[in-house]
């Protein structure tokens, strides 16, 4: 499983088609990947594992939503106030 | 409410071309109404119950189409491709 991910994410060019958003706006996909790349750190640090697959999550947000979002909700977190829930 | 309907039916029996316009006029709402519901029920989007239902949308297995018509998409070939946490 985990060299399967790694090899995902050697050969990432851009974040895959995802049947939950089809449609043109796909602002809930940023904010989902956004959402499962810190709920996937939560996880997968709880239960002792190593959060390298976490890093797919983060290449597709990182693909998809606008910087100042994601400067915002990480000063967000960083402050406490992130209003999604991870 | 039945006057109304006696009043209808009188004029259909009078001018009998009237009855393609019900149907149309109906098929067009029913059409309207049963999308409507569609939308309401089964769009991924929305949640009725937040408490137990969070985030349906994340119920949709990856090759599951919920559009009407796909275009240009191949629905069965898509493989699940996020890891597991």
């Amino acid at each position: 499983m985990s060299d399967q991910i790694e090899e995902k994410l050697k050969n990432y060019r851009t974040a895959p088609f995802d049947a939950r958003f089809p449609n043109t706006n796909q602002t809930r996909n940023c904010f989902q990947n956004y959402l499962d790349f810190h709920r996937c750190n939560k996880a997968l640090s709880a239960k002792d594992q190593d959060t390298a697959p976490c890093q797919w999550y983060q290449r597709v947000y990182k693909s998809l939503c606008p910087i100042s979002w994601v400067q915002k909700w990480d000063d967000q977190l960083e402050a406490g106030n992130f209003p999604g829930k991870i | 409410m039945p006057s109304m309907l006696q009043t209808v039916g009188k004029q259909l029996r009078n001018h009998p071309a009237l009855i393609p316009l019900f149907i149309f006029i109906g098929g067009g709402a029913t059409m309207s109404v049963l999308y409507l519901g569609r939308l309401a029920l089964k769009n991924p989007d929305v949640s009725w119950d937040r408490k137990n239902n969070p985030e349906p949308w994340n119920k949709l297995e990856p090759t599951q189409q919920y559009k009407l018509f796909a275009i240009n998409m191949d629905y069965s070939k898509l493989k699940k491709d996020r890891p597991d946490f």
